[in-house]
């Protein structure tokens, strides 16, 4: 009886505060692990590694002559050096077993990958840096963790209508819905 | 309502004297835009056929019949009547270009759009786009496949333009400047008689600026004032006036009105 | 600490207050209308490099040159290959949706082998080869037991093919009917050798008496090219075309005229012409031109009104125009692709003699023979029809044990198609080579899947109806095939080593270096996408007077009406049905639901009884179509126009069922003098249905 009665006493907002607190931490800090599911790209790929042979950006993701942008590079390209093993790096093993020696592609994991009705040019946007839409892995030895929203299946970085609506805007360039849509 | 002007104005001048109506232009855009086979093709209520070739008569009769086909893709009308109804702005003229716009995930299918346009030019997705098993394969990358419940309309291959520009963008030209045929929608491109001639109808380096201002061009209903960008030409003056949808009762169409 | 329900209320609210302030909310709520737009049963879009590559698109009869788009490799589409002097850039519809059919659901996915009626079993491609040897080892040596019928005409195969019949001690080599076959038995009457060619390009004043020439006659989309080039868009013509033939169909409806001419009356309408020109002062050094001038003095204007239904005036016109114009040329054909004579091809063909418009710009020309790639094949000129080989099995004149069919769909695609499919069911052992599930791999015992073009080596030497000698070649573009299918004449050359049969080839891809090497062509050139062209021409021409003496004027029969057969490019032809891609192409007036719909103008109509809409049954003998009207004005009196490529009871949900096929009702007859039979005049009565 007397607990009952100092519930009464300290009741008030208490409750309140603690499931309003809770529920935001919940939100913020446990949702989104819920949300996402993680991923590990299927080899792990050493950007500083490949770097450090001097290799450029452009030498794996260039344009084509028609102007369309290659995106990661395939099979094709990888084996120019990897066709078979040149190194000790237990993943390059791995890529050359299961990949290059059987044809199949790598079905890497792509960070900004946009849904079939958006229609986005990488030669329209050459003129900006690389990290100002994504993920800086230049100097990655480990590619990042890939998060896959589980409703949606898009992946965490997919950029959003609102941001490249913004951007444009502030650009002063047409947000038309053909501009970017197909 | 006062039409939006653009500096560029992407057009077609179809020579109706030229169309032999083969049907190449249809296969062609279903091919380009992913349009999935219809068990029932002849349902032509549910088919999707933004490329659509109609036949036409001079309505005498035998041996004094005459046919001529009439292919009918959007027309990007100027001033559309389908864009102000629409209640989510999932169509829109806003593009430098004049193409009317139609975003797929946004619309409602409502129909609305349908209804208003007086060219038929849109159709509603009855059913999902399900491919034969092993043909989706062969989808085209230029066009998202679109679910059932929306409506869908021709856009003059629009990825071609953007492709077209990147290619522009490519060599160093000027994308807002693009040459007569570095454009083309997929109609114009197959089309076996060259019947279909696509520019900028505002670029008088463009072969249609001035087709479009030949004695024998002529637009369709004209008289309702929704200035389409696509034009017809025929030598035949008893096409040109069921261009104007002429009716034997009634007076001959409007004065022609040409940009 | 304890709990109460009012402290439990308050958690609870504050909670949900507190969600409030998370992204959960919203963010779920735009992951789900994200995942609403991306339905995972609506197909993705894939990905690659998009690359186009030559290819030769034998999908339509003549073949079109195209480039074939690529996304990773894999086709998607089919564009024009502007440096291709046959086609300059255009496609025809059928090769324009050629990527797609290569996904047909209608493809044969492995060597098959019947099991019971209707019943198929999927076997090995070895257990499937050494059926066919042994088969065939059955049959080697014996005169009249092997058969072939060969529906390509202008592949290399024909040469493997006739040479391996030859091989086997048979003589048996078929080529199902169309207009290359009747046209060079014609131009034989008028005392050539080869085949005719039409150099529409050269010409000022085209008349085509019967050929569709503008969408589905000869080499189309070349035709269709050498068309638009006297049409500059915003220009004024530089010729004149002219159609004369029972249907208003796509070829005259952008032609200056239509000249409704009953299917019937073709001979009768070009002699009148020739008569017309004669008394207006032409001339020929032709040998027999006195005999031609007698025999064309019986066609006056009044009697080929009588006999094809065209008044004197537009007759009289058109005669005159011919003689104004500088470069005239007259095509002759048959109004569907077929069925019409060498003595009809003959008479339209002779105005070119009579005119002096043989062997010149802009005129008909004789194609010198082309090169075989083995010398025991036959030539074009000696082939024989699969007609007549199937009306001698139904009577037992004929008797093979082994049918092989190669790109032929004979069950479907031959006149009384009833009883020819049934005189096929007579022969004991039939292998179909084909890409599709036809009428005929439905019928046959064992099935070998042939590949797409897409997927083979190919080539197209002379298509019907070009000026000049012209040869195509193509190479794959895929790396796989869709199906497990093999190249027929990989199979047939495997096969031949193993009969002992010594072809002394052991790919077709050889097969068509010899040809290429044989013709003087550089094919590396003709497999990126190039032609082939020569100037050869071969010698002069009589009027073929002596042949064209059997011609008389027929009078048609009031009670029955004369069949036209409509043909498009679009609807497929007899060995491939309406693809995938051309569905939408077909009108209403053409298919409703699953009736056909048939037209006939509207005194006709009257005179029939029938009226818009209405359901009939055309009955020819024992065959029998059921159809719709739809009274239309382009279609010549006393004549029903029946589309063409309908009916079929194989292939897929896409076109089984759909409509029905016109070669039941049309009836088979013997011409006169040249022993070919003939089937453009078949008539049919009509009755409510």
């Amino acid at each position: 009886m007397e607990e009952k009665k100092q519930c009464k006493g300290c009741g008030g907002a208490l409750p309140f505060v603690v499931g309003f607190v809770a529920a935001v931490i919940a939100g913020w800090v446990l949702f989104p692990g819920v949300l996402y599911s993680k991923q590990n790209q299927p080899i792990r790929f050493s950007h500083k590694v490949h770097q450090e042979q001097g290799m450029e950006c452009a030498s794996c993701h260039s344009f084509r002559e028609d102007g369309s942008y290659a995106g990661l590079p395939n099979n094709e390209k990888c084996m120019e050096c990897h066709a078979d093993v040149v190194g000790s790096d237990p993943d390059e093993l791995k890529y050359v077993e299961q990949y290059a020696k059987t044809g199949k592609e790598v079905p890497w994991l792509i960070y900004q990958s946009q849904p079939d009705n958006v229609l986005f040019s990488h030669k329209a946007h050459e003129s900006f840096e690389c990290k100002s839409c994504h993920l800086e892995v230049e100097k990655t030895d480990t590619p990042p963790v890939y998060y896959e929203n589980r409703l949606s299946g898009y992946s965490k970085q997919t950029m959003k209508m609102w941001q490249c609506e913004r951007c444009h805007a502030e650009n002063g360039v047409s947000n038309a819905c053909h501009v970017c849509h197909k | 309502m006062k039409a939006k002007e653009f500096n560029i104005k992407w057009g077609m001048v179809i020579d109706l004297d030229k169309c032999t109506g083969c049907g190449a232009c249809m296969t062609a855009c279903q091919v380009e835009n992913n349009i999935a086979p219809m068990v029932d093709s002849s349902n032509k209520l549910r088919t999707l056929s933004w490329m659509l070739v109609f036949e036409m008569s001079n309505k005498k009769p035998c041996p004094d019949a005459e046919i001529a086909y009439l292919p009918r893709p959007c027309m990007q009308c100027g001033n559309p009547a389908c864009v102000p109804v629409c209640p989510v702005v999932a169509t829109d003229k806003n593009e430098e270009g004049g193409i009317v716009s139609q975003i797929y995930p946004r619309c409602i299918g409502c129909r609305y759009c349908m209804a208003a346009c007086p060219y038929h030019a849109r159709y509603f997705n009855w059913e999902d786009p399900i491919f034969p098993k092993g043909m989706e394969k062969a989808l085209s990358p230029s066009t998202s496949t679109r679910p059932r419940g929306v409506v869908e309309k021709c856009n003059f291959c629009h990825t071609r333009l953007q492709n077209a520009k990147d290619k522009v963008r490519m060599e160093g030209g000027n994308p807002e400047a693009l040459p007569d045929g570095a454009y083309m929608p997929a109609c114009s491109e197959v089309c076996p008689t060259g019947a279909i001639t696509f520019g900028d109808l505002k670029n008088p380096e463009h072969k249609v600026h001035e087709l479009a201002k030949s004695e024998n061009a002529f637009r369709l209903l004209e008289k309702l004032g929704l200035a389409p960008q696509v034009y017809y030409m025929s030598k035949r003056e008893w096409v040109r006036k069921l261009g104007d949808n002429y009716a034997a009762t009634g007076k001959p169409g409007a004065e022609k009105k040409h940009s | 600490m304890g709990l109460d329900r009012r402290g439990f209320v308050k958690f609870v609210v504050g909670g949900v207050a507190g969600t409030l302030f998370t992204p959960v909310i919203w963010q779920s709520l735009d992951d789900v209308s994200i995942w609403s737009q991306n339905w995972p049963w609506i197909p993705r879009l894939n990905k690659g490099e998009v690359k186009s590559t030559a290819a030769l698109s034998k999908l339509c009869p003549a073949g079109c040159a195209v480039k074939v788009k690529t996304l990773g490799g894999l086709p998607y589409a089919a564009i024009g290959n502007t440096a291709n002097p046959m086609s300059k850039g255009g496609v025809c519809p059928v090769c324009a949706g050629g990527a797609q059919l290569m996904y047909s659901p209608a493809r044969v996915a492995s060597p098959m082998k019947k099991v019971g009626e209707g019943k198929f079993e999927a076997i090995k491609w070895e257990d499937a080869e050494a059926m066919l040897v042994e088969k065939l080892t059955a049959v080697k040596g014996q005169e009249g037991k092997l058969a072939v019928i060969s529906g390509d005409e202008t592949g290399s195969a024909n040469d493997v093919f006739s040479a391996f019949a030859a091989g086997m001690g048979s003589t048996g080599f078929y080529m199902m009917p169309g207009e290359m076959l009747t046209a060079t038995k014609g131009v034989k009457l008028m005392g050539g050798n080869g085949q005719p060619g039409f150099d529409i390009a050269g010409a000022d004043f085209v008349l085509m008496i019967g050929a569709d020439a503008l969408d589905s006659w000869g080499a189309t989309v070349a035709n269709q090219k050498a068309f638009a080039a006297t049409r500059p868009t915003g220009g004024a013509a530089t010729a004149q075309f002219v159609y004369a033939g029972p249907v208003l169909n796509n070829t005259a409806s952008v032609s200056d005229k239509w000249v409704a001419v009953t299917p019937t009356g073709a001979s009768a309408f070009a002699l009148g012409l020739a008569n017309l020109l004669i008394a207006a002062g032409a001339v020929s050094s032709a040998p027999d031109f006195a005999d031609y001038k007698a025999l064309a003095a019986k066609f006056t204007p009044e009697a080929v009104e009588a006999a094809a239904g065209v008044k004197a005036e537009v007759l009289k016109d058109l005669a005159a125009k011919l003689k104004a114009a500088k470069a005239p040329l007259v095509i002759a054909g048959a109004s569907f692709g077929q069925g019409a004579g060498a003595v009809d091809f003959c008479a339209a063909a002779s105005l070119n003699v009579l005119l002096g418009r043989v062997n010149v710009t802009g005129g008909m020309t004789v194609l010198p023979t082309a090169p075989k790639a083995l010398a025991a094949a036959i030539g074009r000129e000696s082939a024989l029809d699969a007609g007549s080989f199937l009306s001698a099995v139904a009577t037992g004149k004929a008797t093979p044990a082994v049918l092989m069919v190669y790109e032929a769909n004979p069950a479907f695609a031959l006149p009384q198609a009833g009883e020819m499919a049934k005189s096929l069911g007579n022969i004991a052992f039939k292998v179909s080579f084909s890409t599709y599930m036809d009428e005929t791999a439905a019928m046959a015992d064992l099935i070998l899947p042939a590949p797409h073009p897409y997927e083979r080596f190919d080539d197209a030497m002379n298509p019907y109806g070009v000026a000049k000698p012209t040869y195509l070649a193509g190479k794959p573009v895929v790396k796989k095939p869709v199906a497990d299918c093999k190249d027929p004449v990989d199979v047939l050359l495997a096969a031949a080593g193993k009969l002992g049969v010594s072809l002394g080839f052991e790919t077709y891809a050889d097969v068509i270096k010899a040809k290429a090497s044989a013709v003087g062509a550089d094919l590396d050139t003709l497999t990126a996408g190039g032609a082939w062209t020569s100037d050869g021409k071969g010698g002069n021409l009589s009027l073929g007077a002596a042949a064209l003496a059997k011609v008389a004027p027929a009078a048609a029969d009031p009670k029955t009406l004369a069949v036209a057969p409509v043909t498009r490019q679009a609807f497929g032809s007899g060995s491939l049905a309406t693809p995938p891609a051309n569905l939408l192409i077909v009108r209403e007036d053409e298919l409703t639901g699953k009736d056909l719909v048939v037209r006939m103008n509207a005194a006709t109509a009257k005179a029939a009884g029938v009226t818009q809409g209405a359901k009939v049954k055309l009955t020819a003998g024992s065959g029998e179509l059921k159809a719709r009207i739809s009274v239309n004005e382009g279609v010549a009196a006393g004549t029903v126009a029946v589309p063409m490529g309908f009916g079929r009871s194989a292939w897929d949900e896409f076109t089984k069922g759909k409509g029905d096929n016109v070669y039941k009702i049309l009836t088979v007859s013997d011409e006169a003098g040249t022993g070919l039979k003939v089937w453009a005049g078949s008539t049919v009565t009509v009755a409510k249905g």
